[in-house]
């Protein structure tokens, strides 16, 4: 399975992509929205998206709104890690189709049982 | 942290908006970053409030809140600290030599943290900036401030902005 860890946090990204990683998961990075649409658009689709909101260029909000006009990218997951927790804006970001919404500080379990609730855990991951 | 409970009263148009200290106090703050360094940290780190010396090589992260109430959360410590706190942050996916990024970046994510959850105390919405790194920002004076150790390291968190009743939104 593929994902794709979008946070303007170089260290947040690796955080993020470790757990990914050690899942089995195939990870690419990118910086920012616009950065992680890039990635898409050049035929890199992922299963899943972790998906900061706070971020330069296009932030977390402004992804997912462009991923779900995409009808090619409607099987997507998309899971937003971040320190936004107002209950507005994580109503926002279910509303814009987001489908988890995971608040920093969170530990590896934690998000692995995130991943879980999704359905996202690779097989390897399960066993 | 301080529990907002419920107490059945509710506010009239006519009764005073609360203030900033209502709402963030020292306690506050250290049990915010107390999860924070428990969750990315690691389980078993500690901050004592305990008040040290910064270093002269001291360094600063902090994000920006605006809405009912604009202030800034700064969190700040010597450099090595910053250097070690990036090291436990990325854990085993820490490359060998941590750059220059990736040491501003491991402390600007942990003012995002803060802040973040700072940001949720308060009432109505709020905007949250992205963080900055440097000496010290340009920001009010401390709303309240903690002193902290952390493996025996000095390392400061102070929320710093406008004094006094919070706006009405």
């Amino acid at each position: 399975m593929r994902a794709l860890v979008i946070d303007d946090s170089r260290v947040m990204r690796r955080i993020v992509s470790g757990i990914l990683e050690d899942l089995g998961y195939e990870v690419q990075q990118a910086g920012h929205g616009r950065e992680g649409l890039d990635v898409m658009d050049g035929g890199w689709v992922p299963d899943l998206a972790c998906v900061d909101w706070n971020m330069p260029v296009m932030d977390g909000l402004q992804f997912v709104s462009a991923v779900r006009s995409n009808p090619a990218w409607r099987q997507l997951t998309i899971m937003m890690v971040t320190s936004e927790s107002e209950h507005g804006q994580i109503v926002r970001a279910l509303a814009a189709g987001a489908h988890e919404y995971m608040i920093k500080p969170f530990t590896a379990d934690a998000f692995r049982d995130k991943l879980a609730l999704l359905g996202m855990l690779p097989q390897e991951a399960v066993l | 942290m301080t529990e907002l409970q419920d107490t059945g009263l509710r506010r009239r148009a006519d009764d005073a908006a609360p203030s900033i200290t209502d709402l963030i106090d020292e306690e506050t703050v250290q049990s915010i970053a107390q999860e924070a360094w428990s969750a990315l940290v690691g389980e078993d780190e500690f901050l004592v409030p305990l008040p040290g010396d910064l270093p002269e090589d001291a360094v600063s992260s902090w994000v920006d809140v605006r809405g009912p109430w604009n202030g800034t959360v700064v969190i700040t410590t010597g450099r090595s600290t910053a250097e070690q706190l990036s090291r436990e942050l990325l854990k085993e996916h820490a490359p060998p030599v941590l750059d220059e990024e990736d040491i501003e970046d491991g402390l600007g994510e942990l003012a995002n943290v803060v802040g973040g959850n700072v940001k949720a105390v308060l009432p109505g919405p709020s905007a949250l900036g992205l963080p900055v790194v440097g000496d010290a920002p340009v920001a009010g004076p401390d709303t309240c401030r903690v002193d902290l150790l952390w493996r025996g390291q000095s390392l400061t968190i102070s929320v710093q902005g406008t004094a006094g009743a919070l706006l009405d939104q």
